[in-house]
């Protein structure tokens, strides 16, 4: 391996010294991502980038990517670090490459419907663009502020739109990757063919960074609804909010977005916002179409609310929910750090599920709030998530919630989402027997594991010695089951919020 | 069906230093036409050979017995077979002697035309008798064996409280596999029939079941997608016997509304207009005079009619009608009497579905919904000029792209079928932001990426493949 001087030396020949930074401050930023992790941790990976690069052209990833034949560096792509499993994060330090340099957009077609982006770009800040020139986009990512194009895609990323607009993989048209050789390659037809012409953008969808760097994405565009509306209903329970969102599914009404959030949600923001709503269970659904369909749509959607005893809330409550719908984690601020465990259940045992979530946050006598949305006609999304401090000892055991939550998905006929750093070992309660056909496809594209190596399918420790390169991933379940095992005999339950105690007690 | 080993044999082939200076265009056409001017009769003779043995499947245990017995883990004895079977059996495949065979999927339809280069010595796996469909009760779902019809999916949906969303361009009686190891061109208005699979259940190259995707819900952020990277080409790397669909509910009231249009351009701006609604049918069709012809024989063919199928709650049928009626501004005339394809008994579908067959299809072109009307005027000048009368069935997307399947007169002989598909591709080439999808097609391309993912598919076969069983790739 060469020297790491040798290293930085080329990178900032590649780069210049502005765009590459290797101090102890620049690469801490870089070491986690939305998720906290306990300092124990560093134990095991090196978290810490070597230096964090800053391209801005596909041809300077691309030769990033090359130098590392010569530095023999790890290369972990980042976008705005705002994954949970630690997916863009390094596991021996190496060259984070940061793309959100990367963040213009290349073109539009108001024809073809289609808008080309870099990777770098955040999902706000495109459909802004996008609505600017009188179009949509057919899926947001929840967390559109923080997140980019090129993460929500390694990511397998769902959100506002799905029910209508279809998967986000479905919105891609084509992307610009930087592979592994640092050849560059379009993964996909430029005229719209379907799956056919050997279209190979989904196995970019869900790769976690681990088959190339994507630096462009051609997306497509909707029409701008003619009218949409946000209307949200109180239930008296999480269940009854869940089944009415069943309820709608059942009645093939398909809106833009549906979801449910627990009091507790409202009583985190209730501590950070006077302004914000009662605390109560709540779902809130939108709708898109004529005006005249929308005023049916609601009226259709009332009824179904009625049944499960939901009062519908005002304009003035409803309208600053759906305004900040992407700002969905502000109790973080409680606790300093949170922990989210995001899976996939189906859409007929949403009931279950988050009362399911409910049980074991309180087992594990943890604060936190559950949420879920629709993703499809048959699928919703449980992301239930925990306050933790990960300043104090017992802070990382909150981190059990993740692997727990996990588990009781996979019960549910459901699956857990995202591998990263952490969840490996459900790779293969994921994929059973088919896991080895996932495996080949890394093997194809990175045989030298070169970008995000020891991540998503095995689990790659600090350490260069044979014996301790890699753990077996279910090595990390059993560290993550003594976690919430801990958590359980804790005596206590978190205190984060003195009026969550309350609604606890009551 | 059978791409990656055309693809390959093609690649190969013109690598062989005698036929490196035959270019790459006429070789494809030698090979699919089987010109004995051009090639060795040897090598014509090996393409001309069929799958000496047909199993009927009746059981995913065979099929995984078989694998086995293919792949060299387990002798001809385990299958079983009576003494003269067995015989059979062992000297058709030429088992004993140091060559490779493979398993490979019969479609039950084809709607445009076989390969170049059968499996040569294997198995040809036959699943019309696999033909179960399980629907959930708690969902949205259904599990189809890959034998089982779409009509008998489509059928049996309404009555579980289901609709199935996707139907197929061209309505023929395709099983619901055609779509994995043939050409069924399923699709609804909102997606391709991809979007539509949740989980396929496959026996792996080494005989075991093994499930891509997930069956209940939707298969994100599990790792790489491989699951919708191949299902157009599945039967490939494995071998897919059951399908687990997403469906949606069954909507209180439905409606299929017929538009007719007197010319190409306005049929163009209303396909457009229609996809930059926020409407969502579960389909919208189109077919012009002479497909119009077949299917409706009763009915007087208009140049150009379209069916929109709507459904939604009782009171909201009425928005949506009066939203579609204004995108289609510029028809002729309207009706909601005229009957659609698919709401038709099984034996009617399949009375019609026999004409429809019998013209000669060369594939997939699609099209932005705003040249749609220039497309067919080209296709049916060049039916006029290869003296075979030119019809087309299409479908309208979400996104704007109209997916076309023009069809001819004539015999299906491999020339006329060569020819035509040129003379199509030369009109695709000329519109732009239009693809031509056929198998054809993908031969010809030379573009730089398309290559190189192919490529890439190939490696991924014979990685995931190691055992070349399933449509094992063979070389000239
Ligand atoms: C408030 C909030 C809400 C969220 N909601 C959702 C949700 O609804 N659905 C969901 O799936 N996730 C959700 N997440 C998780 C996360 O935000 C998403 O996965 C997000 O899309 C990641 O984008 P990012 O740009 O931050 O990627 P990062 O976290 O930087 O990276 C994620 C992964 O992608 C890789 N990567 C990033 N950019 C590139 C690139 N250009 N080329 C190759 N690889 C790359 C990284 O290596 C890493 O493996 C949420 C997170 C937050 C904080």
């Amino acid at each position: 391996m060469a020297s790491l001087d040798y290293a930085y030396r080329r990178l900032v020949n590649t780069l210049g010294p502005e765009r590459v930074a290797r101090s102890e401050f620049e690469r801490m930023v870089y070491s986690h991502d939305f998720a906290s992790l306990p300092k124990i941790a560093l134990l095991q990976w090196k978290l810490y980038p070597d230096f964090v690069a800053l391209p801005q052209t596909t041809e300077e990833v691309a030769a990033l990517v090359k130098l590392s034949d010569e530095s023999l560096l790890q290369i972990t792509p980042r976008g705005g670090g705002t994954g949970w499993y630690g997916g863009s994060v390094p596991n021996r330090g190496g060259v984070m490459i940061d793309m959100r340099k990367m963040n213009h957009v290349v073109a539009f077609d108001p024809d073809g419907r289609k808008v080309t982006v870099e990777a770098g770009v955040t999902w706000k800040d495109l459909e802004d663009f996008v609505e600017s020139k009188g179009f949509a986009l057919p899926v947001v990512p929840v967390n559109a502020i923080g997140s980019t194009v090129g993460g929500a895609i390694n990511s397998g990323s769902s959100g506002f739109g799905a029910p209508r607009g279809g998967s986000l993989r479905d919105a891609i048209a084509f992307l610009k990757v930087v592979l592994p050789d640092g050849t560059i390659l379009k993964t996909a037809s430029e005229a719209d063919a379907d799956g056919h012409l050997a279209n190979l953008t989904p196995l970019f969808f869900g790769a976690e960074g681990t088959l190339g760097v994507i630096t462009e994405a051609t997306l497509r565009v909707v029409a701008k609804p003619e009218a949409s509306k946000a209307f949200a209903y109180a239930f008296p329970s999480l269940a009854a909010a869940a089944r009415f969102v069943t309820d709608i599914v059942d009645s093939a009404i398909v809106p833009y977005h549906a979801a449910v959030a627990s009091r507790d949600h409202f009583i985190f923001e209730r501590a950070l916002r006077p302004d914000s709503p009662d605390p109560a269970d709540i779902a809130i659904v939108a709708v898109q179409g004529s005006k005249d369909e929308v005023a049916d749509q609601e009226r259709s959607v009332d009824v179904l609310a009625a049944k499960e005893s939901g009062a519908k809330l005002a304009p003035a409550v409803t309208d600053p929910l759906w305004r900040d719908r992407y700002d969905n984690y502000s109790a973080r601020r409680l606790s300093r750090g949170l922990v989210t465990s995001y899976n996939l259940v189906p859409v007929g045992r949403l009931p279950e599920a988050v009362e399911t979530a409910i049980e074991i946050r309180d087992k594990l006598k943890l604060n936190g709030a559950v949420q879920a949305f629709l993703v499809d006609s048959t699928t919703a999304a449980l992301v239930p998530y925990v306050l933790m401090d990960d300043t104090r000892p017992s802070g990382g055991t909150a981190l059990g919630f993740v692997k727990r939550m996990g588990d009781a998905a996979f019960k549910m006929d459901g699956h857990s989402m995202g591998l990263g750093l952490f969840l490996v070992f459900n790779l293969r309660k994921m994929h059973g027997r088919a896991t080895s056909f996932i495996s080949s496809v890394k093997v194809v594209f990175d045989p030298r594991k070169k970008i995000n190596g020891g991540k998503t399918l095995e689990v790659w420790t600090k350490y260069p010695w044979p014996g301790l390169r890699a753990i077996p991933p279910p090595g990390m379940a059993v560290g993550l089951e003594i976690a919430a095992v801990l958590r359980r005999a804790k005596p206590t339950r978190d205190r984060f919020v003195r009026a969550y105690e309350h609604g606890k007690e009551e | 069906m059978g791409l990656l080993r055309d693809w390959n044999y093609i690649e190969k082939a013109v690598q062989i230093p005698a036929l490196s200076e035959v270019i790459r265009e006429a070789l494809i056409r030698a090979l699919f036409v089987r010109d004995d001017r051009v090639l060795p009769r040897d090598l014509i003779g090996d393409l001309n050979r069929v799958p000496p043995v047909t199993v009927k499947v009746k059981d995913d245990g065979e099929v995984r017995k078989l694998v086995r017995v293919l792949n060299g883990q387990e002798s001809t004895v385990s299958l079983g077979l009576s003494a003269e079977d067995y015989h059979y059996f062992r000297t058709q495949l030429g088992v004993g002697r140091t060559r490779e065979f493979g398993a490979v999927m019969r479609p039950r339809i084809l709607l445009t035309y076989d390969w170049i280069v059968p499996e040569q010595r294997g198995v040809q796996l036959d699943f019309n008798g696999y033909a179960g469909i399980e629907f959930a009760d708690d969902a949205h779902r259904a599990i189809a064996q890959v034998g089982a019809t779409w009509k008998q999916l489509y059928d049996g949906a309404p009555a579980k409280g289901h609709a199935v969303p996707f139907v197929p361009t061209v309505p023929l009686d395709f099983a619901i596999g055609d779509a994995l190891y043939g050409d069924a061109p399923f699709a609804s208005y909102r997606g391709e029939f991809a979007s539509h699979v949740n989980a396929l259940r496959t026996i792996s190259p080494f005989g075991h079941r093994a499930r891509l995707g997930f069956e209940e819900v939707a298969n994100n952020g599990t790792a790489y997608d491989l699951l919708h990277a191949t299902v157009p080409l599945a039967a490939e790397f494995f071998i897919p016997v059951a399908v687990a669909l997403r469906l949606e509910a069954k909507p209180a009231a439905g409606k299929t509304l017929t538009y007719a249009f007197d010319d190409g351009p306005k049929l163009a701006v209303a396909l457009d207009k229609l996809s930059r609604t926020t409407q969502m049918p579960a389909w919208a069709h189109v077919t012009d005079a002479v497909a119009a012809k077949i299917l409706r024989p009763a009915v007087a063919a208009e140049a150009f009619t379209v069916q929109v199928s709507v459904g939604g709650t009782t009171s909201g049928l009425a928005p949506k009608e009066k939203a579609i009626d204004t995108a289609m501004a510029g028809f002729k005339s309207k009706s909601a009497e005229v009957s659609n394809p698919f709401d038709v008994p099984a034996d009617a579908f399949r009375k019609t579905a026999d004409t429809v067959v019998r013209s000669l299809f060369v594939g997939e072109v699609r099209v932005p919904a705003k040249a749609v009307g220039d497309f067919i005027t080209k296709i049916r000048a060049l039916g006029d000029q290869s003296a075979a009368k030119a019809g087309v069935y299409a479908s309208l997307r979400a996104t704007g792209t109209v997916s076309t399947f023009p069809f001819f007169a004539a015999p299906k002989d491999r020339s006329k079928v060569y020819d035509l598909s040129k003379g199509v591709r030369a009109i695709a080439s000329r519109i732009p932001g239009a693809a031509f999808t056929s198998r054809l097609a993908h031969l010809w391309e030379e573009e730089p990426n398309f290559m190189r993912r192919m490529a890439f598919l190939r490696s991924l076969k014979v990685t995931i493949d190691t055992a070349h069983v399933v449509q094992p790739l063979v070389s000239p």
